[in-house]
């Protein structure tokens, strides 16, 4: 047992936790995540408490800056060092649900319209084909505009346009692996469909998912941050990047550092999860990792 | 090339179909949903019978499919109905704003394409070079920064910090023009108006810039892994043998095979990129149909975001199309098949 695990350890998963990508990646991400579930502890004022008479101060680094306010203070007075901290929990959560969502929704199709083929495979490339069509920045827009405004429904909104990505290329993967030879040995074995979708298939493109779930996570993090940004997703009252920026850009004049913090968080956030997915995708691809050894 | 042609029919009754059904999706997502448009257009005072009325007017009576066929109907003659907030019909609002974005987009995919063919080769020059594991950082770095966020880096470095281009609009005042195409570019040209063309290119510059810089990584990779491909194939390598300096080899015979999965890419991204002018637009305050979307759909404007989101989904149908067209003319493989 114990020589089974370190021989899994030392085969798939020490390549993988050795690439640099993995490990900025994964370090960036992990720190991410740990903003975002510890932000009351971290956050040294409430992100919402306005300080009317210290609106629009620069950093505290700099001659007018107060300490009590690291990154200064917004239009309104509030610390914007806390609001940035306080806004990852909503991308955290949006990133993790929605891209889980987009995931199971998304492999579940393009497993089913893979393996099965004929006419539910050509209907849901055909509603792929459509999908494609629209822009998703409108896309998720008009949903929103449609479903109503808040945090559920940008989780929904994010599933519904996104889920075409992995239905896409998982399905391209099932199609390949249907034609393996252990597809057809558990055939001949008397196997149930769903089992050799679920035991045989699935695990073939399970590396393909974990990367694309990576990818999809700085994707709804953006897509949060944009709805944020024109107002259709969380209510004002409730502290997110994308309500920073519209914020900032009324006093773009006065204060522009104000509008950078917010930034830095999401390309931060973004960079992450593109590092990690980008890392896991050629250590995990045994074709990529043939063509590295040429 | 008479097999192109049939290629293209054949694909543009497939655009038509594409055109059809994406109008049923646009109509119908917006019409199932609860918002009361109508409660908004009318005097609270006004009865049930004031109702009626004004939903007769708009088609918005009897089952979802009939009104989808009103619709559909005064969409083919060109009506898409009137702005419930602007009390004017779609169809002039979109006439209006859709030459700016258009511009905007050109001007975006252009600076992309100046972008991203240098970056590709440096790129492709790095590869199994110690330096190449930084400039794929770098690279990743690139492609996690969105379009509207490298708007708002633009603006405040060049617009605040250092201001010295401009980025609310679409020129100082209003243009002047009357007439015309609506291109604003090609109306001051043609006017040989240079102060007012060159006033209304330095307001496209920031926002196209944002643009490109969120769209050039994306090709950029895959320029780069498709002159890696054929660096190895066998009409490089004679060419090599026969004399050829190496940046004529790169240049001339490898880029211009290159070329072709990177233009489909742009095809097939094309829609993001046009996406993207939507919250660009909203930065800049640039009068495209991305900031009238935005707009219709804080007024709730119903038949303004059908109108636009038809618009939309037609352009990137129409450059899928011609993307597809000219894909199929370049490759000789096509031709003959």
């Amino acid at each position: 047992m114990s020589t089974k695990s370190i021989s899994f350890w030392e085969a798939r998963l020490r390549p993988v936790l050795a690439h640099p990508k993995v490990v900025v990646g994964g370090t960036l991400v992990l720190i991410f995540a740990l903003v975002a579930l510890l932000a009351p502890w971290l956050a040294p004022n409430d992100p919402n408490d306005q300080d009317l008479l210290a609106t629009l101060l620069p950093p505290a680094w700099q001659d007018e800056g107060m300490a009590m306010y690291p990154l200064g203070t917004d239009g309104l007075g509030r610390c914007i060092l806390s609001r940035l901290i306080h806004g990852s929990r909503v991308a955290f959560q949006v990133a993790v649900i929605a891209a889980a969502g987009t995931m199971v929704l998304g492999t579940i199709l393009a497993i089913l319209a893979g393996y099965i083929g004929g006419w539910f495979d050509r209907a849901v490339s055909s509603l792929v084909v459509l999908w494609m069509a629209f822009p998703p920045v409108v896309f998720s827009m008009m949903l929103m505009v449609g479903l109503g405004t808040g945090l559920f429904n940008v989780i929904l909104a994010v599933v519904l346009v996104d889920w075409t990505r992995f239905f896409r290329v998982v399905r391209a993967e099932v199609l390949v692996a249907r034609q393996r030879d252990y597809v057809y040995a558990a055939h001949l074995l008397g196997f149930s469909h769903l089992r050799i979708m679920v035991r045989e298939v699935l695990p073939s493109v399970a590396p393909l998912i974990v990367t694309l779930f990576s990818l999809q996570m700085g994707v709804a993090i953006v897509v949060e941050a944009i709805l944020s940004f024109v107002g259709l997703s969380v209510p004002s009252d409730v502290v997110a990047w994308g309500v920073m920026l519209a914020d900032g850009r009324d006093q773009i004049y006065q204060a522009g550092w104000g509008l950078l913090a917010p930034v830095i968080g999401i390309v931060f956030a973004v960079l992450g999860f593109n590092l990690l997915s980008d890392g896991l995708r050629t250590t995990l691809d045994p074709r990529l990792k043939q063509r590295g050894a040429h | 090339m008479k097999n192109v042609f049939l290629l293209l029919g054949r694909k543009f009754v497939f655009v038509l179909l594409t055109a059809f059904l994406l109008s049923m999706v646009v109509f119908f997502m917006l019409r199932v949903i609860p918002a009361d448009s109508l409660g908004m257009m009318l005097p609270p005072s006004a009865t049930e019978a004031d109702a009626q009325a004004l939903r007769v007017a708009l088609g918005m009576d009897g089952t979802v499919l009939h009104q989808y066929k009103v619709w559909l109907s005064g969409a083919l003659r060109g009506d898409l109905g009137n702005s419930i907030f602007f009390h004017q019909p779609v169809t002039g609002l979109l006439g209006q704003a859709l030459p700016p974005t258009l511009e905007l987009a050109c001007i975006s995919l252009l600076l992309a394409l100046l972008i991203s063919i240098p970056g590709g080769v440096v790129l492709y020059l790095l590869d199994k070079k110690k330096i190449e594991f930084a400039a794929d950082f770098v690279l990743v770095l690139l492609l996690s920064v969105p379009s509207f966020l490298w708007g708002i880096i633009l603006i405040v470095v060049f617009g605040v910090l250092f201001p010295i281009l401009p980025f609310m609009g679409r020129m100082e005042g209003t243009p002047v023009v009357d007439g015309g195409t609506g291109f604003l570019l090609v109306d001051l040209l043609v006017r040989g108006q240079w102060q007012a063309w060159w006033d209304a290119f330095s307001h496209l510059l920031l926002p196209a810039l944002a643009l490109a810089l969120a769209f050039s990584p994306i090709v950029i990779r895959v320029l780069r892994s498709s002159l890696i491909e054929t660096a190895n194939s066998q009409y490089v390598n004679v060419a090599r043998l026969r004399g050829v300096p190496e940046w004529r080899v790169l240049l001339v015979h490898m880029l211009k095979n290159a070329a072709l999965p990177t233009l489909t890419l742009i095809g097939v991204q094309f829609g993001f990129l046009f996406g993207g002018t939507l919250l660009i637009e909203v930065i800049f305050s640039f009068p495209g149909i991305g900031n009238l979307m935005v707009q219709a759909i804080k007024n709730h404007d119903l038949p303004l975001i059908q109108g636009v989101a038809l618009v939309f989904c037609m352009m990137v149908l129409c450059v899928n199309f011609c993307v597809d067209g000219l894909y199929s003319v370049l490759n000789p493989r096509l031709r003959s098949a």
